[in-house]
């Protein structure tokens, strides 16, 4: 910015913000303190009009909003209400009427959106008080204060990414952060079917779901831990036979000698082009009970009764990884493809005159290799898998439904429980709790390996 | 080169003794019930008992000649050593393979019709003759291919291409199936019809698909326009400009982008009610967009393979950021463009999950996927299912075209971009 800001301190290293603004106002001059109450008084005193009017305004509209909007909702955020609608007989009209009460989860909702915004308005505070103490430094220095013009001018260089990520951030502020940190609260709530505002109210529970779905409640955790199991063991196999399979497919057609190669890489990319909702809705129907499957074997006299392949447990889990062996091994085969290709050529031609066999060749150079390269990517589809709903919830919704299962069913991933249980019981408050620990996994899963694959580090020397 | 014209002679030694073995299964039991077969014999059980006897109603003449077939041009092959008789060995091989597995898939229709069996004719009812000459028939097929150098992989990318293209062949031909009705007891259409398609269009009382493919098809263009531009301003910002915390806002939108999407959808339904835009395309676009803007990495990954230098020569020429984002950035960046607008384009075609919370039950505003997921709800599916297929064929074609275009990208970005970070 210049050579008044950041403040450093006597070692000539950045102080944090807070102490940059007790400093500001400890050196600030009488307009510069009266800026810590008027916003871009200071600016307005040194001449810079508009930014002055700018902050002033800005100051002017989030005060009307949190006395005319936010403040209803952020006084009651500690019960999230207190009166639930009532519905009275009125002798005079001979009707029920409603009175509303409050709406918990507006109140949530509203209060969780204004904090975002009071957040947003400190650092404009914080940015508008460092600009009148500029402008102090500027008068006092005898530098030219900056027309407005110039600065303008700045966002589209020094300050570009400012304007770059303005509506992009506003865009995810919106429809990621706001809902995000709204459902994690969420979890600390009893939000279920039988709290559903505007007709009830619902509070603060602590950590009860969390202790619930734990250890205190014995179907949910018992199901929770059920589920989990399964959700593993399901990303594991998953995970493994798409990545070996694919892999062998991308050896096959890219060994030296098989002709046509193109031809048979387009038959696999066509199974993964077709919109997975599609292939996997079509896989449902031909594995079903009257599906072509079993109507064929049946006919050919393999089998004598029909296959349950989606609705008997062990069948069903069988089932879902063999049909995400089917929709997932192309994908594998398109990315392994191009690492193959960069594996050195030479490497195999000496270790075949050193007489290796192909599988030997296999284990010592090409899946080493393979690892090398694709490991992040590896657990990336972990992390994928452990998140696979469209392949769980179009093949079996979940089931088989058993009893011994609060709200689910025995090829149930935790996300397609999570599912269900928001959008067809209404219990969000656990469906949250459960949210946040499926981030938790996959969010430590990720972040280690991110870490780990080093790519981080050498962004730079990449470039 | 020329070890590759060449035979492997002691392959090809081989191939005699295999073959012999194909003529020998027809000693040994071609099936494991005593079952009387022909009116006149008393019971028929080897291979060449049922090639003898007159009525026999498994008929394995054609298997027999394949058998002599590949045992004639194997002898040959012993006499002279040529690469097209080889050929010629494999393909009567291919055809012994081809043949028996025809003969085990009708087995059970041709038995049952006759009514010479008390029971239903199983498949484990055929003996270990059968077995055998198809084990032997594959085995000497392998040893044929390598014999001529020919990769054995053939064998197993035919069997792996069928078993994936199956189902979409069968969805294909039920979209022109005129039979009605979810399951039929065949599973080759008898009479094709276009009617399907047809239909989708012109009956849209209770299903509006035209309705949801425009509806799709107007969300996606502006979901397109939206998200591209906002991930390339995102990628040039992160990959081009250096400002504090920039590593913490890239952390925080790795980590925003582990939350399993529809944890917040219902938050999102809300937020959507209280703007007063829920049940409308423009909440979609709105969805779509929020949701793609964090998928920055593969163009991101791009930008930085973009040589700085170029960006500090523009400098020097007193070039601002802003110029060197649309001078130099974006004109040397085609194809990443192309990939982020095509992935973001798919979005709106595939999602069902969103739509369903967002437009609950306003069928109007539905888009394509998700009617076609209504279309297979059991009240409907007798009814719709060969519409779902006519349907399904008409969003997989422009995907599909989209998709093998991006495909080399899609590579890039999973191996490259996404770690990168």
């Amino acid at each position: 910015m210049s050579k008044f800001l950041p403040i450093v301190d006597e070692k000539g290293f950045k102080i944090n913000a807070f102490k940059e603004t007790a400093l500001i106002f400890k050196r600030g001059d009488g307009a510069t303190k009266l800026s810590f109450l008027l916003m871009g008084f200071g600016c307005i005193k040194r001449k810079q009009y508009i930014k002055g009017l700018l902050y002033l305004f800005m100051q002017i509209i989030f005060i009307a909003y949190m006395v005319g909007f936010a403040w209803q909702y952020l006084s009651n955020i500690g019960t999230l209400g207190t009166e639930s609608m009532k519905r009275e007989w009125s002798e005079a009209r001979q009707i029920y009427v409603r009175t509303p009460g409050d709406n918990s989860m507006l109140i949530l909702l509203f209060s969780v959106m204004s904090i975002l915004l009071i957040i947003a308005f400190v650092l404009i505070w914080r940015a508008s008080v460092r600009s009148c103490y500029l402008a102090q430094c500027y008068e006092k220095n005898g530098i030219k204060q900056p027309a407005f013009k110039q600065e303008i001018k700045a966002l589209l260089d020094k300050r570009f990414h400012m304007t770059m990520l303005a509506i992009p951030g506003l865009m995810v502020m919106a429809f990621t952060v706001l809902p995000i940190i709204f459902m994690i609260l969420i979890a600390f709530t009893n939000f279920d079917a039988n709290h559903q505002p505007p007709g009830k109210l619902f509070t603060w529970v602590g950590l009860k779901n969390f202790t619930d779905v734990f250890w205190k409640d014995p179907l949910i955790s018992s199901t929770f831990g059920k589920i989990l199991v399964w959700t593993l063991v399901w990303a594991v196999f998953a995970t493994i036979t798409n990545y070996f399979f694919g892999m062998i497919l991308a050896i096959m057609i890219n060994k030296k000698g098989v002709r046509l190669k193109k031809m048979w890489r387009t038959i696999f990319v066509v199974t993964i082009a077709v919109p997975q909702f599609v292939s996997l809705m079509l896989m449902s129907q031909i594995l079903h009970d009257l599906g072509p499957l079993n109507l064929m074997l049946q006919k050919w006299g393999f089998i004598d009764r029909t296959i349950p392949f989606l609705t008997d447990a062990t069948y069903a889990r069988i089932t879902v990884i063999l049909v995400n062996i089917w929709v997932g091994i192309p994908y594998t085969m398109l990315i392994t493809s191009g690492i193959l290709m960069n594996i050195p050529a030479d490497l195999y031609e000496s270790a075949s005159i050193d007489g290796a066999t192909p599988a030997r060749m296999f284990f010592s150079i090409t899946l080493p290799d393979m690892l090398f390269v694709t490991t992040p990517y590896l657990i990336t589809t972990f992390v994928g898998n452990i998140n696979n709903f469209n392949v769980i919830y179009l093949l079996t919704k979940g089931g088989p439904l058993v009893t011994d299962y609060y709200q689910a069913g025995k090829t149930d991933l935790l996300v397609t429980w999570l599912y269900k249980l928001t959008v067809d019981k209404q219990n969000y408050s656990l469906a949250s709790t459960i949210g946040i620990f499926v981030f938790i996994v996959c969010a430590s899963l990720s972040l280690i390996v991110y870490n780990m694959s080093g790519s981080a580090k050498r962004e730079e020397e990449f470039q | 080169m020329k070890k590759k014209a060449s035979l492997k002679k002691n392959l090809v030694r081989l191939l005699p003794l295999l073959s012999l073995g194909l003529v020998l299964s027809f000693v040994l039991p071609w099936l494991s019930v005593n079952v009387q077969l022909s009116p006149e014999s008393s019971s028929v059980k080897t291979g060449i008992g049922l090639l003898t006897s007159k009525e026999s109603v498994l008929n394995v003449k054609a298997l027999a000649l394949c058998a002599v077939a590949a045992f004639l041009t194997a002898v040959l092959i012993l006499f002279k050593l040529d690469k097209k008789l080889v050929l010629l060995h494999a393909l009567t091989l291919i055809a012994s393979v081809i043949v028996s597995v025809a003969f085990v898939l009708t087995a059970k229709q041709k038995v049952d019709a006759s009514g010479l069996l008390a029971e239903k004719f199983m498949v484990s009812n055929l003996g270990i003759g059968l077995w055998a000459f198809q084990i032997i028939a594959i085995l000497a097929l392998f040893v044929a291919l390598s014999a001529m150098h020919e990769p054995v992989e053939y064998i197993v990318l035919t069997i792996m291409a069928s078993v994936w293209l199956l189902p979409i062949i069968w969805l294909v031909l039920t979209a022109f199936r005129q039979e009605p009705g979810a399951y039929t007891p065949y599973l080759l259409p008898k009479n094709y019809t276009v009617d399907n398609f047809s239909r989708l269009f012109t009956e849209t009382q209770q299903f509006n698909f035209p309705r949801w493919y425009m509806n799709t098809l107007v969300v996606a263009v502006i979901t397109c326009v939206l998200t591209t531009c906002m991930v390339l301003m995102i990628a040039f910002t992160f990959s081009r400009l250096r400002f504090p915390s920039r590593r913490t806002f890239m952390n925080i939108g790795l980590i925003l982008g582990m939350f399993p999407g529809f944890m917040s959808m219902i938050a999102v339904y809300h937020i959507l009610k209280a703007i007063g835009l829920a049940k409308s395309l423009v909440s979609l676009v709105l969805v779509y967009t929020g949701g793609g803007v964090l998928n920055y990495f593969i163009a991101k990954g791009f930008f930085d393979t973009i040589p700085k230098s170029l960006d500090e020569a523009a400098t020097l020429d007193g070039a601002n950021k802003n110029t060197i984002f649309w001078k130099i950035i974006l004109p040397s960046s085609k194809p990443i463009v192309v990939y982020t607008a095509i992935t973001a384009f798919i979005a709106p075609w595939v999602d069902f999950i969103f739509v369903s919370v967002i437009m609950k039950d306003d069928y109007q505003n539905y888009t394509v996927a998700l009617g076609l997921f209504k279309m297979l709800e059991r009240e409907h599916i007798y009814e719709y299912f060969t519409r779902f297929c006519a349907g399904a064929v008409l969003v997989a074609i422009p995907i599909t075209l989209l998709f093998i275009k991006i495909q080399k990208f899609y590579v890039a970005g999973v191996v490259g971009g996404a770690v990168k970070g």
